[in-house]
């Protein structure tokens, strides 16, 4: 007894040799588990990762870019006002299910998503889940949205009537929330869909198990690139460390969610390799225009001759960050390749801030109702992909801040009170970010300049520019808009409205063996090409 | 003795109380709305007041509490704000994994600690001594986080030998009966999975036995040096009884009732513990649930998990409780 027990023990230890899983499964180090796979309802990244590869939308983003081609829809028209958009629906294409997807299906998506007393609309935000994109691009629900009609005029044709033209439409389709599920299967599960998640994309569902892992099979009759790998398997690592030991153990093929520290370390294993995301998500500083100081542009401009956002990038990015010179990204179309970046030169900082009548350096601040304070610079409590290490860097640029006169003192909070002095105009100057949605400018520019004086925005009042992005908004033709744009950008750097620090493209860790991964700005990544070799 | 039992067991009624006030009170001791937490920086005005009333936080708070008190008694732990499910049905999925784990771990620090308190104390200042008292204050002093990726990087990465996280391999067709997967896997004479398993317990087992171990062993070793001085050992030596017997048999018996106090205590530590290891070996416990409940801030989840796991904290110590008074008939409430 005694021997079989210690044969036992050494055989555990002898058969704990890790076989490596089959060049069939591709697995995947996900950052958590996912909320649900109903794509309709859910908001976050580690879900829509799973379900862009159960489902497709009419449009999709192109390769690397967030240029839209056809997907579900195999091509498209608008008319002249930009108001009716027809959609050609590919034929031969069937749900996981059986059921053939065509207009009606279509037509049933949409109406899910837009009124609010469909069946499968109520049910859904009676259990407590909203249609939260949908509110957000389409401007609401029932008569408050953009969308006037949809209709199916043919088996595969849909035609959609808007109530003004949207220039950010087609972008806006593309988004994992408007990925086109099967009506029948919705029916069937109700709320429950979103763990029996059934679409016509490149691989079926086959398994989650919580907290683990989800199993996904390849679809032989794919429409598109048919699958390279048998099954994919998304696995829940929680922890990021934790999931580079995965892949340096060979247990998983890929991860996202590697520390800046980390990418070093990935950089320099010869097994494996880093793939870098498009930059989609710009960290900037923003004044607040009721205090007196910062409505002097000299005083402005000051903080953005001083302040060497390279050292800051190439030291706090882990290799991954670019300066930014403006607020949207370069993956973007509107961006402005013509704008200089300010230069970075304490001398030229402190001549402005002794123009402006600080010559003994500005180290206190007066709001608009008189009261005086010091100039506390507010920064993140949370790592964010635009600020990775948000305390590091807001102490970096103290310390550049100071070599120039500015005398900051830091301070944070946490980061739901953060947010709400923020929105409620409170903070003097501060750190913060976004990361975009959709890929058009619209979404990455529009929200933050559209409404001036708002306090969200720290009463930033600029006029024109809202004007001029409000036109953009309104046009249908891409090469117009990215003039507007680009216009914009330039608008709000002459204005020194806001300091754009700096981009990050996220990088994801990948093991040698794997090849053909695309990555995308939005995130939206389809497993269909992935080999493992 | 049954007297004691029903007294003691009394008086956990206002400690539960107590616990269920400072639960009730997580949610509003955070600062910010815990509405905008949720919701982040996105939040339109109309949906933080939307999630205000879904979470019935508009109301008056002592209204509130006894909301929360009545349902708890009825076993309604809410509903999940991120994923709608019952808190309950999903705290009881995910429980079996974390009492495995800590069974594992628990086991490994009694078969461990125990013989090197004995030894530690029996050979006292020896060599051997000074070793295990050096290595148990490591042990007390560890970070779980980083001891947990030390043995991922060295058995996974370096070696190969075990899997680095997980309780089976990804793929593996299994269709658990209790959710114990060990359990169930000898149940159904699964030996493959049986083996799976455990290759994926041990390291996570390891890393958190580390600390219970050595507060065992440090135990062990003062108790039995505080009963070994005794004079009853003393007669035993002079009678010539062997030392082994003299060791076990009559100085060991007395020197484990502190051991099985601190024992009862470490139940708690392990559950404290298990949220780490289970969030670095992604074992899918009440741990890992529980961190990304916070993350997440699913605040039904880590109220209803926090509830939970002081309810097993207080139910864990009042039978330690009652199990030292049948073994010591001295104990008794005056």
């Amino acid at each position: 007894m005694r021997h079989r027990t210690f044969a036992l023990l050494v055989s555990l230890l002898l058969l704990g040799l890790a076989d490596s899983a089959p060049a069939q499964t591709f697995v995947f180090g996900a950052q958590g588990e996912p909320v649900q796979l109903d794509p309709a309802v859910i908001t976050d990244g580690i879900s829509s990762r799973i379900t862009r590869q159960i489902y497709d939308s009419l449009v999709k983003y192109k390769g690397a870019t967030t240029e839209v081609e056809p997907a579900l829809a195999e091509k498209w028209e608008v008319s002249a006002d930009g108001k009716v958009w027809t959609f050609h629906l590919r034929k031969n294409v069937k749900f996981h299910d059986g059921n053939p997807l065509d207009a009606t299906s279509v037509l049933w998506n949409f109406e899910r998503w837009w009124k609010s007393a469909h069946s499968q609309h109520e049910n859904q935000v009676k259990a407590g889940q909203t249609f939260e994109y949908w509110e957000a691009q389409f401007g609401g629900f029932d008569d408050k949205s953009i969308v006037e009609k949809v209709e199916a005029v043919g088996s595969h044709t849909v035609r959609i009537t808007l109530k003004a033209p949207q220039a950010p439409f087609l972008a806006n389709l593309a988004m994992f929330v408007f990925d086109i599920a099967s009506p029948k299967a919705v029916e069937k599960w109700g709320t429950e869909f979103g763990k029996h998640p059934v679409g016509t994309g490149a691989f079926k569902f086959v398994e989650w198990k919580p907290n683990q892992e989800v199993i996904l099979e390849a679809n032989p009759d794919y429409w598109g690139v048919k699958p390279k790998v048998k099954r994919v398997v998304l696995r829940n690592i929680k922890d990021n460390s934790q999931r580079l030991v995965a892949l340096k153990a060979g247990e998983i093929h890929g991860m996202e969610g590697l520390n800046p520290d980390d990418v070093k370390v990935v950089r320099s294993d010869p097994n494996l390799q880093i793939l870098l995301r498009p930059t989609n998500t710009t960290g900037y500083i923003a004044f607040n225009y009721k205090v007196k100081e910062f409505q002097d542009k000299r005083v402005r401009l000051a903080f953005a001759h001083a302040i060497n956002k390279r050292a800051i990038v190439d030291a706090l990015y882990g290799g991954t960050g670019l300066v930014a010179s403006q607020f949207q990204p370069p993956s973007l179309w509107g961006y402005n390749k013509e704008l200089k970046d300010f230069e970075w030169s304490p001398a030229k900082a402190q001549a402005l801030l002794k123009q402006a009548g600080f010559a003994q350096g500005l180290s206190e601040i007066t709001w608009e109702d008189g009261k005086r304070e010091p100039l506390v610079f507010w920064y993140m409590s949370r790592s964010r992909p635009y600020f990775p290490n948000p305390k590091e860097i807001g102490e970096a640029m103290a310390a550049d801040l100071a070599k120039a006169g500015i005398k900051v003192q830091l301070q944070t909070a946490e980061w739901a009170v953060y947010l709400d002095k923020r929105k409620n105009g409170q903070l003097p100057v501060y750190m913060l970010g976004w990361t975009g949605d959709n890929g058009d400018p619209d979404n990455f520019i529009c929200y933050f300049f559209c409404s001036p004086g708002a306090p969200r925005e720290g009463f930033y009042s600029n006029k024109p520019l809202a004007d001029l992005l409000l036109r953009a908004q309104s046009l249908t033709r891409q090469a117009e808009r990215a003039r507007l744009y680009s216009q914009a950008e330039q608008m709000l750097q002459e204005d020194v409205g806001r300091l754009f620090i700096a981009n990050n493209q996220p990088p994801l860790a990948f093991s040698k063996k794997v090849k053909g991964y695309v990555t995308n700005p939005t995130g939206s990544e389809h497993f269909n090409t992935v080999e493992v070799q | 003795m049954g007297r004691y039992a029903v007294r003691r067991s009394l008086t956990i009624i206002p400690v539960l109380l107590g616990v269920s006030v400072l639960v009730f009170s997580f949610i509003h001791l955070i600062p910010g709305d815990p509405a905008l937490t949720m919701l982040g920086e996105r939040a339109t005005p109309e949906k933080v007041e939307e999630v205000r009333r879904h979470l019935g936080l508009d109301r008056p708070i002592p209204e509130q509490y006894l909301i929360y008190l009545g349902k708890i008694v009825r076993g309604d732990l809410g509903i999940s704000i991120v994923r709608g499910d019952p808190v309950l049905t999903d705290l009881l999925r995910r429980f079996p994994a974390t009492v495995e784990l800590a069974t594992a771990a628990i086991f490994l620090a009694l078969l461990f600690g125990i013989p090197i308190g004995i030894v530690s104390a029996v050979w006292r200042n020896s060599l051997v001594d000074s070793f295990s008292r050096v290595w148990a204050l490591a042990g007390v002093s560890m970070p779980i986080f980083w001891l947990g990726l030390m043995l991922a990087w060295f058995f996974g990465v370096q070696l190969r030998w075990l899997p680095t996280g997980f309780r089976l391999d990804t793929g593996t067709a299994f269709e658990p009966w209790t959710n114990f997967v060990i359990l169930d896997a000898a149940l159904q004479g699964n030996w493959a999975v049986l083996r799976d398993a455990l290759r994926h317990l041990i390291l996570p087992a390891v890393a958190l036995a580390t600390i219970p171990l050595a507060v065992i062993a440090r135990m062990t070793r003062a108790s039995m040096l505080e009963v070994l001085s005794q004079e009853y050992i003393r007669t035993a030596e002079a009678k010539g009884l062997p030392q082994a017997a003299v060791i076990l048999r009559h100085a060991l018996r007395n020197a484990l009732l502190p051991v099985l106090t601190v024992v009862g205590l470490q139940v708690g530590h392990l559950l404290a513990g298990a949220i780490l290891t289970e969030t670095i070996f992604s074992w899918p416990g009440i741990g890992l649930w529980v961190y990304e409940s916070i993350e997440s801030r699913d605040y039904a989840i880590v109220q209803g998990a926090s509830l939970f796991i002081a309810v097993i904290f207080v139910v864990v110590n009042l039978v330690t409780d009652v199990l030292y008074a049948a073994i010591d008939p001295r104990i008794k409430y005056d």
